[in-house]
């Protein structure tokens, strides 16, 4: 199978089909929901329904033309003579890996992936091929995260304690993932919590996923009610209120160094991504047993050479990208 | 040290000024003396007290290579890894996660790997040590542990919150436990003295040097609200220097605290005459004819060992006091600076060269002070320095009871070409500039500066800046070279440093250019122009 590196999305030639292509496309393979993966309207979009959801969501009405596949996850379809089917990621709600079996080979893309079970969504399912198509955005040894258990455990911890001390806690998370992660464990733990509206309107999806957030309340950015707001970290100039004695936690992969804090201005460090850390990554390619490997997005070169010393065929294909917030 | 490394990361994870002096005292109010010396060395970023002379000279690549050697991590990995970290000691924590036998560490054994690694000579030794210590214990452990090795926590506690926080654990005030300090040159000294009940007997000993109070740096008379608040005197080129005097011997310290006695015998010969025992304070200077030459004259002497006394000396050196910390026995350094004045021109009343008296004016306006500083240049002197009325002598500490107003030597017209966040209150902000001259159609870096702004302009030149962003080196955001802004600076370096072969020395910014372009800053022609024509005026 031919397999092309673009710079804006991996392009499988012989089924015409871009895996998560960043302009718009003929036919569109979306791993999940995050805006660098499903920011384009495209003609024919393959996707869960958890994906589709909030890729509706977000498009709304430029979707009129678009065809767009739900594909269950497990399930087998056939292209252009290959057969294909999605397997769960636990990186976002409706976050699947993509299998391509193709003239007797296995060619598997994880998109964004999270190896340990997350607080919210489908544990990642282990699919074992020739060929992976591999992230790394944390591939590099000094990326080590909380268990969900550890994670819930630090979240809840930080907000009782803020609000023992009189202060109002503030949680740094992910609009889309992390956030609904954060209301579902404060809720469940009875915090109250408040969450801005760039994150609230997922809620419902991971609600009717079984990850409800009971008696949250939307913030809309102006005097926020008695409770942990969640904020997404682009956003944070939202919390720039007089008066307000803050204590702001950031829960991210990126929250592994210390330097986050000057970066984000948090106190607290919570360092749970819905990405693999970097033993989860190794741990994932061993499993996956590929006979070779392409890296993208974040340390590709870095990642690609580690698994090249232990004895893997494994290349970085593309220039890495400046990394972003979404860890 | 575990225990100790556990509280450092509590007390960087609380930004509160008060938490984090709660939380450093209550962990130091728990220890033992010994220990409780020892933690305050440490988190002070220190293996040893300030006077203790053995040094670890161990440096960056030594850490590396004994992680590389420990971890199993090849070179390129470990380089990045610290790379983005941007802390060796954080990176090597984080590298040996999992991979250590979790063994626990006393503060008591940190303290004698410190003294083991101080010992060997040979940096492949060191590197051997530091290998055994990084497989031995905990990685929270050894961030902190290496990070006492590189010299800063990284916490946000700063001295004078230790210091604060020291006084709390031993039940007194933090100005006794800061000026006590002071005087011992040592914070573990004070605290276990205070332990005792016995504070207020911490005094300047002789021939034992005290820190220096230092001066900020300003670039105009205008920073200069109040004139009539300070006294008046001028800078001298010269090396900075404490004498010690008591039954005719006699001790000269550099800043560093060296023992630059034998370098000026006849100074050592005039100094010894003087009645009693006394610290004085001071600046050693090339002296003729009533006349101070430039510093460069004097740095021959310091390059030989000893200087014969008989020998006709080219660079005839005097002493200019300007300051008295003890006089027979009495500790002058918590008195006002007019009482401390009143004493020393008394005991120096009819000196003769090579023992000087400092002038001393007064000033009333910024019209007076501008006046002053161009007299002292016409003198052949650096500038002025300003010194609070009242003020009491700082050890140690450039905390702006001195202001030192020294002509910048030009300025330039430079371009950010990379900014980093602050500390403290400036914290979310981008207020740390590299920034660049122009070669060809690149720019090459000359310098960094994070001064000189208002907080409104460092406001506005975030946003700017963000926005500008190229890419992310740590915590260093790499941005377009477009914003241009004027700097002064006091000279010209070479420096492996940068590309450019240059740095500039103590720049500051004195405006934002925003009606230039980054073509239009200065190009590196310019630097090497302004290098090549201060060396006459410093040899």
């Amino acid at each position: 199978m031919r397999v092309e590196f673009t710079g804006q999305g991996i392009y499988l030639a012989d089924l015409d089909l871009w895996l998560d292509p960043r302009e718009p496309r003929p036919r569109a393979w979306i791993s999940h929901a995050h805006r660098d993966h499903a920011g384009c309207v495209h003609g024919e979009v393959y996707a869960t329904a958890e994906t589709l959801a909030f890729y509706r969501l977000r498009h709304g009405d430029a979707l009129a033309g678009s065809a767009l596949r739900e594909v269950p996850y497990g399930q087998t379809w056939e292209l252009a003579g290959a057969r294909l089917a999605a397997y769960p990621a636990a990186h976002v709600l409706g976050a699947a890996q993509l299998l391509v079996e193709w003239r007797g080979r296995r060619l598997l893309y994880t998109g964004d992936i999270k190896l340990r079970p997350p607080l919210c969504g489908r544990a990642t399912e282990i699919v074992q091929a020739e060929r992976l198509i591999v992230e790394s955005t944390f591939g590099l040894p000094i990326f080590h995260f909380l268990t969900r258990e550890q994670a819930r455990e630090r979240i809840v911890a930080f907000a009782r304690q803020a609000l023992e001390d009189g202060r109002r806690p503030v949680l740094l998370a992910h609009e889309l993932g992390r956030a609904q992660e954060v209301a579902h464990v404060l809720c469940q733990a009875g915090v109250p919590v408040a969450v801005h509206s760039a994150a609230a309107r997922y809620l419902p999806s991971y609600a009717a996923a079984g990850f409800p957030a009971p008696g949250w309340l939307e913030w809309t950015g102006d005097a926020p009610p008695e409770a942990a707001i969640i904020v997404p970290p682009r956003l944070r100039a939202c919390l720039a209120l007089r008066g307000l004695r803050l204590r702001i936690a950031y829960v991210s992969g990126w929250a592994a160094l210390d330097n986050a804090r000057a970066r984000t201005g948090a106190e607290e460090l919570i360092p749970y991504s819905d990405h693999a850390d970097f033993e989860e990554l190794l741990e994932l390619v061993e499993a996956i047993g590929p006979q070779e490997v392409d890296v993208v997005h974040g340390y590709t070169d870095a990642f690609a050479r580690i698994l090249t010393l232990r004895g893997k065929l494994a290349r970085a294909p593309e220039r890495p990208r400046p990394v972003g917030d979404n860890g | 040290m575990d225990r100790l490394a556990a509280v450092a990361e509590r007390i960087a994870g609380r930004s509160g000024r008060l938490e984090k002096i709660e939380l450093a005292s209550a962990y130091l109010r728990a220890l033992d003396d010994e220990d409780l010396r020892r933690a305050l060395h440490f988190l002070s970023g220190k293996p040893f007290g300030p006077r203790d002379p053995r040094r670890l000279a161990v440096g960056q690549v030594s850490l590396r290579e004994a992680v590389i050697a420990a971890s199993g991590w090849d070179a390129e990995t470990v380089r990045l890894s610290i790379r983005e970290v941007g802390d060796v000691g954080e990176a090597i924590g984080l590298l040996m996660w999992g991979r250590t036998e979790e063994r626990a560490l006393s503060l008591a054994e940190a303290e004698s790997l410190y003294a083991e690694l101080a010992r060997r000579r040979r940096a492949a030794d060191k590197e051997e040590l530091l290998r055994e210590c990084f497989l031995r214990y905990r990685p929270l452990t050894l961030k902190y542990f290496v990070k006492v090795i590189t010299g800063d926590l990284r916490i946000g506690l700063q001295e004078k919150m230790l210091e604060e926080a020291a006084a709390a654990a031993c039940g007194v005030t933090a100005e006794a436990m800061r000026q006590a300090a002071d005087r011992a040159g040592d914070l573990a000294e004070a605290a276990l003295a205070a332990r005792r009940g016995q504070l207020e007997q911490i005094s300047v000993c002789l021939f034992h040097p005290a820190d220096f109070m230092l001066a900020r740096p300003i670039a105009s008379a205008r920073e200069v609200p109040d004139p009539e608040n300070w006294l008046v005197e001028d800078k001298y080129d010269g090396i900075r220097a404490q004498a010690h005097v008591a039954g005719g011997k006699v001790v000269l310290f550099s800043r560093g605290l060296a023992d630059v006695t034998a370098a000026f015998p006849d100074l050592e010969a005039a100094l010894e005459r003087l009645p009693g025992s006394l610290v004085l304070d001071g600046e050693i200077v090339a002296w003729r004819e009533g006349r101070v030459l430039p510093f460069g004259a004097l740095q021959q002497r310091l390059a030989r060992r000893a200087v014969p006394l008989f020998l006709p000396l080219e660079a005839p050196a005097a002493y200019v006091a300007y300051d008295l910390l003890l006089r027979d026995d009495r500790e002058l350094m918590e008195r006002p600076i007019e009482e401390r004045r009143a004493e020393l021109e008394r005991l120096l009343a009819g000196c003769r060269p090579p023992l000087l008296l400092a002038p001393q004016r007064e000033a009333f306006s910024v019209e007076d002070l501008e006046r002053l500083f161009q007299e002292a240049r016409a003198r052949g002197n650096e500038g002025l320095v300003l010194k609070r009325r009242g003020s009491r002598y700082e050890a140690g500490r450039r905390g702006g009871a001195w202001l030192k107003w020294k002509r910048p030597l030009a300025t330039l017209d430079v371009v950010i070409t990379a900014a980093e966040q602050g500390h403290g209150k400036r914290a979310p902000l981008l207020s740390d500039y590299t920034f660049a001259v122009r070669s060809g159609d690149r720019f090459v870096n000359v310098g960094k500066a994070y001064s000189g702004l208002t907080d409104e302009e460092i406001r506005e030149l975030t946003q700017r800046l963000r926005a500008l962003a190229v890419g992310r080196a740590g915590p260093v955001l790499i941005v377009r070279p477009e914003i241009v802004l004027e700097v002064a600076f006091d000279g010209v370096q070479k420096s492996s440093r940068h590309e450019s072969g240059y740095a500039l020395r103590f720049p500051r910014i004195v405006r934002w250019r925003r009606d230039k372009r980054p073509e239009d800053a200065d190009d590196l022609d310019r630097v090497r122009q302004i290098y090549e024509t201060q060396i006459p005026s410093r040899a």
